[in-house]
Parts: structure tokens; sequence; C-alpha cells
């Protein structure tokens, strides 16, 4: 599935699609907006063709250095094929399995990073003029700031995490008072409503058992 | 928002990962199972004796050296030229100028607006709100028409919605100043200087 077909699906999904657009409906917009919730791989494309240049260069010196005659700086090309023919012979193989794996676990990494959807920590929200990108730490940080309002404790008792689908509120009440997990709940799913996030993630609380005391 | 070629990134993400997937599981089969330890000295023997006799081949007259070596070494540099032709391609995509275009009047010429005039007064706007750590804005092309992006790092617990129709407004007085509307994105994020200052608490 490519990402366009993802975001439509998306779009389809949701009931209350039709009665505010993400952004303007246009098509320009929902590429843009594609392309903020998915990762570019940048980062891993700068990683890959520094190794690959730093690769060539070194061979590029050791052809250089053979073209015009003269001896080789680490290593002759010739002695190298021989080596590598030889294989299992010549080295310990534990150090042969050992860089085997490592060479096995960068290629994967590169692997995963062309192969996964690579979704950001990111949700949209619904504007008629512009097109709305908030990270999930942003939407956890308000959220935690009404469940606190509604539990009636201070800040560091409250720790909100934000995923894709799901919003788990997590409140340690203060020792001797009573937290109703009722009233967090409700006040957290109002809060969510009305910012009305795009994909809508299901709201879950928990209450720990023990108290915390002094606050 | 910004030109990265990522159907680009992934598939030469894909080729070198590959690869080095497969150098790599050798390796690890080189150093465990025996067997491929034989079948490789056969296959890999063949393989040099192969380019030997090409060396061979292609020697310069009357000396040692092949002048394969010479067009291995420009492989190399073509290489080297388009993964730096892929390095520059990252992150590229800025824009200069938010509206060039002709008007109506008889007098020759056009009309170019930069995409400093937005940046500058959408920031002189957002630098005054309190409950912002902190605002970027800036121009970028999007499929060769300029777009803006706002960047603004709220402070903790500011509703982002609210924040998001009050900046929404902003860009609405602002497409009435330039007479033209720009696809706009506006990007909440967290950062650690709104993570460790003191949480929003006016509003």
């Amino acid at each position: 599935m490519t990402q366009d077909q993802e975001t439509q699906q998306l779009k389809s999904r949701d009931p209350n699609a039709g009665a505010t657009p993400v952004a303007g409906e246009d098509p320009e917009m929902s590429r843009i907006l594609r392309r903020e919730t998915h990762s570019s791989r940048a980062g891993a494309s700068v990683i890959a063709a520094v190794l690959v240049i730093v690769l060539c260069v070194y061979a590029l010196l050791e052809a250089g250095v053979r073209a015009i005659g003269q001896p080789p700086w680490l290593i002759d090309p010739t002695t190298a094929a021989g080596r590598i023919i030889a294989l299992p012979e010549g080295i310990s193989p534990l150090l042969l399995g050992a860089s085997g794996a490592v060479i096995a676990m960068v290629g994967l990494f590169f692997l995963l990073h062309a192969v996964l959807p690579g979704r950001r920590a990111r949700h949209l929200l619904r504007d008629p003029r512009t097109a709305v990108v908030v990270d999930d730490e942003v939407l956890a940080s308000a959220l935690a700031r009404r469940a606190r309002t509604a539990a009636n404790v201070t800040q560091e008792q409250v720790m909100v995490v934000v995923s894709r689908q799901l919003v788990v509120v997590n409140v340690r009440p203060t020792s001797g008072s009573r937290v109703s997990e009722e009233a967090v709940l409700t006040a957290v799913q109002a809060e969510l409503e009305e910012m009305s996030p795009v994909p809508m993630p299901a709201v879950r609380v928990n209450l720990a058992s023990s108290g915390v005391i002094g606050a | 928002m910004n030109g990265t070629p990522r159907t680009l990134n992934r598939v030469l993400l894909f080729i070198i990962g590959a690869k080095l997937l497969a150098v790599g599981l050798l390796l690890l089969m080189l150093a465990t199972v025996p067997a491929v330890g034989t079948w490789w000295h056969d296959w890999s023997a063949s393989v040099w004796a192969g380019a030997e006799n090409a060396f061979r081949q292609t020697r310069f007259p009357g000396r040692e050296e092949s002048w394969l070596w010479i067009v291995a070494g420009l492989i190399l540099v073509a290489i080297i030229i388009a993964m730096i032709a892929w390095l520059s391609q990252q992150g590229k995509g800025r824009a200069n100028l938010l509206v060039a275009s002709d008007d109506d009047s008889d007098v020759d010429g056009e009309v170019r607006i930069g995409g400093g005039v937005a940046e500058q007064t959408l920031r002189a706007a957002l630098s005054e709100r309190t409950d912002l750590a902190g605002a970027s804005v800036a121009t970028l092309e999007v499929k060769g028409n300029p777009g803006l992006r706002i960047r603004i790092q709220p402070r903790q617990g500011v509703a982002p919605h609210i924040l998001a129709a009050e900046v929404s407004q902003l860009v609405e007085a602002l497409d009435l100043v330039i007479g033209q509307k720009t696809p706009v994105l506006i990007h909440m994020v967290s950062g650690a200087r709104s993570r460790f200052t003191k949480a929003e608490r006016v509003r």
C-alpha cells in the first residue's frame, strides 16, 4: 500500500471528515500533510551516501596507485582478492562471524528504513485554511494539563503517552484524597474531542494504587 | 514540506541495505557452515581467474599494467559524483519569492513579493505571544509554487487546536495583505525549550 492510498483510506474511514476538511480539500495540501507525517529518510540516506563515498574513495586510491604502478597504500588489490577467495582460512572464525554480523546489521538498518512506512509520531488537526500537524508530545502535554485539573493533582503526578491510536493517562493520586477515574476520563475525552486530531485515538486512564505523600 | 526525493531515498536505501545484508550474511555463513566455504572457494576462484584473464588481455602495449584499472577508477568516480548529487538533494527546496506575477495595469513589468515579507510579519506577530517558546517561518517550494511553513513551539499544556485557530487567523490576515492564498503548513513541535520551561498556567 502506498502512502497515498493510506491517507485516502484514513480520510474515508473518519466519520466527520465531510464536516470540516483537514486542510482546504486541496490535493496539494493533502500531499504536504502526507509528507509531513512520514519520515523523509534523509538521515539514513546521508549515512548511506557517506559510507559509499568513503568505500569508493579508498578503492579509487588503490586502483589509481595500481594503475600508475606505485606500491599499494594499505593492501594491493590482487593480494586482497587472493585473501577474500581463501576466506574461511586466514582469519579467526570468531572475527569473521562478528564482522559479518555487524555488516548484516548495518544492511538491515538501511533495508528496514527503506521498507517500513516510516510514520512519525504526529497527528493532524482540522483547520479550514491551513494544514496543521502536531507532534504527539504537544497533544500529550495539553491532555496532561486537563487531566491534572480534573484529578486535582500536581503536574508531576500525571503522565500522558500519546500514540497513533491510543492515549494512556497515568495518574498517581495524592495520598488520602480520592481521584475519580470517571472524571479524568470524561475530561480528557472532552478535550480530545475539542481538538479532534486525525486519526482519533482512544483514551485509557490508569490510576496508580499507591499514592504520593505530601503533594 | 521540503523537496527531499523520498522515492529515490527509499530505492537507494533498499539497494544499499540489501547488498550490505547479503555480504554480511555470506561472511556469517563462511564463518559457521563449512559447506559454504568449499562452494565459495570454487566459485570465487573461477570468477577471479576470469578477471585476471581480462586484465592480461588489456595491458598497455609494452607495460605490466592493464587499462582496466583506469576504467574501474572512472566508474568509481562516477559513483562518487552520483552519491554527492544524492546528498545535495536532501532538504532542498527553499524559495525566495512568495508572489511573482503580472498585474493587469498598462505598465510593463512584474510584481514580486519576497518570502521575507511573510516570514518577518508572521514572526513578529508570533513573538509577542507568551504561550510560545519559539517560532520560525520559512518559505519553501511545493511543486513549483511557494508555500509557507510555520513551525511553532508551544509551552507545556497549551491547547493545540485553539493555538492553530489563532495562527490561522494571522494567516488569513496575511492573505489579505498579499492578495493571494499561499499554501500554509503549521507544525507544532515539542522541543527541549518547551519541555524544561515552566508550564503555561495563564490560558
